[in-house]
Parts: structure tokens; sequence; C-alpha cells
């Protein structure tokens, strides 16, 4: 850079600073509330969440991806048999049914044998 | 000493240490926005030419700065807070835009641009002589003018290396573009003012 051209800018540079300089006190309250609440937010749970935000919606996207272009997933289950399957087993009934496990074996394939049928 | 014990105490040990590193992190965090807050704010003034909405825009690049990179290195804080706060300025560009567009279909011009008077937007005095304050804020308001006439990606160049001292590499991360981009358009704002302001130089001393 020219010196000429570094004299200019040392010149913007001083007249910037001392409009900074003279800012009025009522912005400059403004500004210590905004950092406060900046810092404050960023504290909060909420704060906390926004930070993995990006990540999780980037881990999704790759996961949506990953669902559509694999072979035989073409059309998109609304309930996967696993998560049908968690849901049942969290349920109040869930002792009773694992006790019987084998007798909704048998039920299960015998109704897949009906449907077929 | 039991291994419970043992092992509440390297817990306890652990999130102490954890604490403090956040607290330490909070704490240089806030001295950044501090350092920087004054000149941000009176970059996005120029920008936008609004005071009110600069300062929303500055407490937002907080927010965003605070929230999402407040865990980064903090040789990292200018670049991204800046980044951070020209998206802003280009976005209140773009809503500005939008907004005259509609008023325009509705008959009624904005006027913002028109009514705005650097002069009555100037800061307050401060410890001067009447005639150098005059003299400062005229030559102030003159560089303002200039500076907003410039086309965006000079005027953010321009505002980042010279008013917020940011070096090349990071004007580059601030404006999203690579370094060979911002000198060249440090050097054609550079042009730009001084073929506007005259052989005076921003404050009318004369740049030999």
């Amino acid at each position: 850079m020219k010196k000429s051209d570094e004299k200019f800018a040392q010149e913007a540079k001083a007249l910037f600073d001392a409009s900074v300089d003279d800012l009025d006190a009522a912005t400059l309250s403004t500004l210590n509330q905004s950092r406060h609440r900046a810092l404050e937010e960023a504290r909060s749970p909420r704060g906390q969440l926004m930070r993995w935000v990006p990540a999780a919606g980037i881990a999704a996207a790759v996961l949506f991806g990953i669902m559509l272009t694999l072979p035989g997933t073409g059309s998109l289950d609304p309930m996967p048999a696993g998560v049908a399957d968690m849901d049942i087993l969290l349920g109040e009934d869930s002792l009773e049914m694992l006790e019987e496990l084998e007798f909704y074996s048998w039920l299960d394939v015998m109704e897949e044998g009906d449907d077929v049928g | 000493m039991n291994t419970e014990t043992a092992t509440f105490a390297v817990s306890w040990v652990s999130e102490q240490s954890t604490g403090t590193r956040a607290l330490q992190q909070e704490q240089q965090l806030n001295r950044f926005l501090a350092e920087v807050e004054r000149r941000a704010l009176r970059i996005a003034e120029i920008g936008v030419r609004n005071r009110d909405d600069a300062l929303d825009l500055v407490q937002d690049a907080m927010i965003k700065l605070a929230g999402k990179y407040g865990d980064r290195p903090n040789t990292e804080w200018a670049p991204l807070f800046y980044r951070i706060l020209q998206n802003g300025v280009r976005d209140w560009h773009r809503r500005q835009a939008v907004r005259n567009r509609v008023m325009v279909w509705f008959g009624r011009g904005n006027k913002d641009d028109d009514d705005y008077d650097p002069v009555a937007t100037a800061p307050d005095p401060i410890g001067r002589s009447p005639d150098e304050e005059l003299q400062n804020s005229e030559a102030m308001d003159s560089l303002e003018v200039a500076v907003q006439a410039l086309p965006t990606r000079q005027r953010e160049a321009f505002m980042l290396r010279t008013f917020e001292g940011l070096d090349v590499a990071g004007t580059a991360v601030a404006m999203g573009c690579s370094q060979g981009s911002v000198k060249t358009h440090y050097s054609r704002a550079i042009h730009s003012l001084r073929e506007t302001l005259g052989e005076h130089g921003p404050a009318g001393s004369g740049d030999g």
C-alpha cells in the first residue's frame, strides 16, 4: 500500500475512533445491557441447546439422506417396527407380555400366515 | 478413602474444573464484547444509517456469537462476530429493499434515506474545544457519507480493515471471501474515498 494511502487510512481511523469515544451514555448503557443479555442467554439451557442445533440439524439431514438412498426404503414407514416394539415394551402391561412372549411370537407367526393365505 | 468416596471426589473436582473453565470463558467473552461493542455499533450504524437498528443488529450479533461460538478459541471471535454483524447488515438492507418495493406499490416511497441527517445524529461533544469538535464532526460526517456511498463489499472491507483493524485473513473470514478479494475491495475503497474526499484527506488536513 502506498504511503499516502496509509496516511489516509490512519486519519480515517482517528476520526472514527473519536466518533466512538463520543458515544452518549444512553447508547453505552444499551450496549452494556445487550452484552449482559447475550451472556445470560448463552448461559441458559436454551442457549446451551442452541450450540447443538446446527450439529443436530446436519446429523438429521445426513440420516434422512441415508434413509432415502438405502435400497428398499423408498417409502418411509411412519412408525418403524422397532419403535412400535419399544412403545409396547415400555407400556404398563409389558411385564405380563414378557411372561407370555412365546405365546405372542406364536400368535404373530399365525397372523402372518393368515395374511399370506 | 473407599472407592465410592474416591469416585465422588474425582467427579466433584472434574465438575469444579469444568465450571471454572466455563466461568473463565464467559469472562473472556464479556471482555471481548465490551472491547468491540462500541466500534461494532458505529460500523453497523454507518452500514444502516440508523442507530436504533444498529443497536438491534449488534445485540443480535452478540447473542449469536455467545450462543453458538462462545466455546470457540477467542482468537476466532472477532472475525466470527463481524461476519454475523455483516450478515445482519446485509439482511437489513434486503428487508429494506423489500419494504421499499411494497411501499412504492402502495404509493408511499421510503423517505428514511432522505431524512437521514448525519449532523443531527452526530455524537455529543466530550472534552474537546468546540472548534476542534466541530472540525472533527464535520470531517467524520463527510467520511461517513463517502463510506456509505461505496459498494457494499468495498465498504465492508474498508470498515473492517481500517475501523476495526482486522488483518486481511480476519477480514476474509468476516466477509466470507478470499484474502485476494479483500485486498482488491480494500484498495478500490481507498482509491474511491480519496477521490471523493479530495486532496485534503478525511481529516481535511491534506494527505501530503
